[in-house]
């Protein structure tokens, strides 16, 4: 392989994992930004799709249908979570909320170690997922190139929906001012309810692609994702969605990068590494690579 | 149209409200006057249901606005500038003025409201797809008062629109409010200006510490000099 | 408070079952795990995701200082030739594992302190992952994700009880201190404390070098009561578990520590039997496990919303 070849393989698996990563990170910051909750149960989302692919992927349903399930159980189950375990400690801290997420989030875990299974179980995915093709010597995961194709549809079809519809302006406003959101008649249930069916939605799609790389779902399946959606935002910036989205890329190059740099004694420590970049980052620049405009107190 | 009757809140132990009624009829611009922490925007609060009161009654129109949430009583017709101005800094001139138009479902004239503020308002026209929070405070302020006026509000409430203004702008702003009055909205204005305001108001409320102090028409309380200038000190003769 | 504690230790001692006293001991260690977050955590209001991170470091420290130079040549093959000889006995090994999770405390801790809320618990829960990670991977030291076996099983009831009555009086003792109150101020109203002269970053960081000795201290306990591990133990079910023990008995008072670490073991060795019951009894065509965690969530998602203070609020018991 040449330079330029190289160059171009980094730049497809980077922005690939980097656009997934830019969904997990979106789904916990847009919540964020709105109800200034740190969603440990994020991750669970992931995992609830999953089990939804493993049960109906066996059926005789198309695996499209299959997937849209999936995303849909996904979506059902973030506004259940708010509205059975969120909504009743919104006024309180953001420690409480936080807590009371960490405690959902073992709650589904341990659900699923109860009623499924502790192991990890194969899931039926789709082929393309595995498989991959040449081009002028690069050689491209199939399921590398959908889910770089997602990613940018989503946030394309994000942007438009944040930019366009009135519904989307509410929830910008909301993460700028929450009461003044209300004083102009947004009503809050609505809103809250539309930033978790927004989360629930990617994490949802994340688990496609997720899963669909592991090949399998257990009960910790929702943990990288939450780690890693964690690190974006807290890199790119916890009030902002820009900045959610650039930590997510900046990560999944990172990821990438580490990989062909790093010698393999070190790369065991890949994840000690991560995380201390987060560290610095909380400390040198709490608010992340991009600045939020949160101007007041929530609800 | 709007009732406040024998009304006490505040926040945690502290009570800013201690047993104020006031009464806004439709098509009045009644005023309210007082010092810093005389309970003015504790009351604006209120009565936008952002503050639960801890007893007392609101009514608008003859319904209770108590057991309402924000955006319930927004529905209702009550619009609010709030104090310090609360534009979304994030957001296009455009996107919040739009929302101002949040509970309204009749998009055409939604359109044309807009236009018509950018008239109404000029430099809200120039700076549309700018975010508001590279807006100027008079700018802000402007636009404050267009998005309130976007829901086409039966009663327009407005916590100190002046604050902060350089003078130009304070006479604006009163120009302003004295043509709104005049096209027919209803309005409860919170001023410091107190000259000012007497100029343009039906009515005048004195708030002293939570309580209402005096209370009547502009030339009532400019004859009651003495005990107007007692509480308000300089503020009397205005800026 | 004490007196029942050694009532209940004392009469478990003579009457109870080989399993009820380990139960016991287990508890009197989690109390201890829970005291030391309550240190932090309950007079700062700041939540630490770090202390299961500390009890891991004060596991393997005092290992390696407690176990003969036979058993390391059998557990640990690659350790560093100048520690294999090295053993001391067991009280010292304990106090060298919380001096090093206080080291490590008191290295890192102090910039993070100057964070609360969401980024104090994402720092401390980075930090916590990133202990973690170097557990897994120096496996000169640990045996790398392998198991570390061939300690010994110092750690009785009595050790354990006496190690939990001492550090419930050292977290009465200490929230009563000047640093403590102005701990306690800062945990009120942060501006406020730092407006009369209170350093909050240096008041947070002595108690979370403090809490990290006590936690370390702990997990040198338990390695010396279970003798054989792996760094799985000191992740985030355990987090989970002492966290929730905070939280269910109310962290802003010591009382509330004990109560929670009553409280949830006995949910969890209450669960943990029917769950046993149940697959001795085969009711279920596959093996029940879960059950406690589920339980315990549940218990601690009520509490969260129900009563955000936890059982105890701030009350304190009488001694």
């Amino acid at each position: 392989m040449n330079v330029l070849q190289e160059v171009l393989q980094f730049l497809i698996n980077a922005l690939s994992l980097g656009g997934l990563y830019a969904l997990m990170a979106l789904g916990l910051v847009i919540v964020y930004g709105i109800l200034r909750l740190v969603n440990f149960a994020y991750g669970e989302l992931v995992m609830v799709a999953g089990y939804t692919l493993l049960m109906l992927g066996t059926g005789p349903l198309p695996w499209l249908i299959v997937a849209a399930i999936s995303v849909g159980m996904a979506v059902l189950t973030s506004l259940l979570l708010e509205r059975v375990a969120f909504r009743p400690v919104r006024q309180a801290s953001a420690t409480t909320m936080l807590i009371t997420s960490f405690a959902v989030s073992a709650l589904l875990q341990n659900a699923a170690i109860l009623f499924v299974s502790p192991r990890a179980k194969a899931v039926v995915t789709p082929s393309f997922f595995t498989e991959n093709f040449q081009v002028g010597g690069l050689l491209i995961s199939k399921g590398n190139l959908a889910g770089l194709v997602v990613s940018l549809l989503l946030l394309g079809l994000l942007t438009l929906f944040l930019r366009r519809t009135l519904l989307g302006i509410a929830l910008r406003a909301a993460a700028d001012d929450f009461v003044m959101t209300r004083l102009v008649g947004i009503r809050a249930n609505q809103v809250i309810a539309a930033a978790f069916a927004i989360s629930g939605f990617f994490a949802g799609v994340v688990a496609l692609f997720w899963i669909g790389r592991l090949g399998s779902v257990g009960p910790f399946v929702g943990s990288t994702p939450v780690l890693v959606a964690f690190v974006a935002a807290v890199v790119g910036g916890m009030q902002s969605l820009t900045g959610a989205v650039i930590g997510g890329y900046l990560l999944g190059a990172l990821t990438v990068g580490l990989q062909l740099v790093l010698p393999q004694s070190l790369l065991d420590y890949r994840q000690a590494f991560v995380f201390a970049i987060v560290l610095l980052v909380l400390l040198f620049r709490p608010q992340g690579l991009v600045r939020g405009t949160t101007i007041t107190e929530r609800v | 149209m709007l009732s406040v009757e024998d009304l006490y809140a505040g926040y945690g132990a502290i009570l800013a409200l201690r047993g104020v009624s006031l009464q806004v009829k439709a098509g009045e611009l009644v005023a309210l006057i007082g010092a810093n922490g005389a309970g003015k925007s504790t009351l604006m609060a209120t009565i936008a249901g952002v503050l639960r009161p801890f007893r007392g009654q609101i009514t608008f129109e003859g319904q209770s606005l108590l057991a309402l949430s924000p955006e319930e009583i927004v529905r209702r017709g009550i619009a609010l500038v709030p104090e310090g101005r609360r534009i979304f800094p994030s957001l296009t001139v455009a996107e919040n003025l739009r929302l101002g138009a949040a509970t309204r479902r009749d998009k055409a004239a939604v359109e044309r409201d807009i236009e018509e503020m950018c008239t109404r308002f000029p430099i809200l026209g120039k700076r549309f797809h700018q975010p508001g929070g590279t807006l100027s405070g008079g700018e802000q302020q402007q636009l404050a008062i267009a998005r309130a006026l976007m829901a086409r509000p039966r009663l327009l409430m407005m916590d100190e629109p002046s604050l902060g203004l350089s003078p130009i702008l304070v006479d604006e702003v009163f120009a302003m409010i004295r043509q709104l009055h005049k096209s027919g909205v209803t309005i409860l204005l919170v001023e410091q200006n107190v000259e000012r305001t007497l100029d343009i108001a039906n009515r005048v409320y004195l708030l002293n510490t939570g309580r209402v102090e005096c209370q009547g028409t502009p030339e009532q309380l400019r004859a009651q000099v003495d005990i107007v200038g007692a509480y308000l000190g300089d503020m009397w003769r205005g800026d | 408070m004490i007196g029942p504690l050694v009532i209940l230790a004392s009469v478990v001692h003579l009457f109870g079952g080989e399993v009820l006293q380990r139960i016991l001991t287990v508890l009197f260690i989690n109390l201890v795990m829970v005291l030391g977050l309550q240190i932090f955590m309950g007079n700062s209001g700041v939540v630490s995701f770090a202390q299961i991170g500390f009890m891991g470091i004060g596991a393997y420290a005092s290992a390696l200082f407690s176990m003969s130079p036979q058993a390391k040549a059998m557990a640990l093959r690659n350790l560093y030739s100048w520690l294999v000889p090295v053993q001391v006995p067991f009280a010292l090994a304990v106090i060298i594992g919380g001096l090093m999770a206080a080291l490590v405390a008191a290295l890192v801790g102090y910039p993070l302190m100057r964070l609360s809320g969401a980024a104090a618990v994402i720092a401390t829960f980075a930090l916590l992952i990133i202990v973690h990670t170097v557990l897994i991977n120096w496996s000169e030291v640990t045996n790398g994700p392998r198991t570390l076996f061939g300690l010994d099983g110092y750690t009785t009831l009595w050790v354990s009880v006496a190690a939990g009555i001492l550090f419930l009086l050292v977290a009465l003792w200490f929230k009563e201190t000047p640093l403590g109150l102005q701990l306690r101020a800062s945990r009120e109203d942060e501006a406020a404390a730092a407006s009369i002269g209170i350093d909050i970053v240096w008041v947070r960081w002595v108690a979370f070098v403090l809490a990290a000795f006590i936690t370390g201290v702990a997990g040198a306990l338990w390695a010396h009561f279970i003798t054989s591990f792996s760094p799985l133990a000191f992740y985030l079910p355990q987090t989970f578990l002492i966290i929730s023990m905070a939280i269910i008995g109310g962290s802003a008072s010591v009382s509330g520590a004990v109560v929670g670490a009553l409280a949830v073991t006995a949910i969890f060795e209450g669960v943990r039997g029917i769950e046993n019951a149940l697959n001795i009894a085969a009711v279920f065509p596959f093996a029940v496990s879960g059950l406690t965690e589920v339980c315990l969530s549940i218990a601690m998602i009520l509490i969260l919303i129900l009563r955000p203070s936890g059982i105890m609020g701030s009350r304190e018991l009488r001694l």
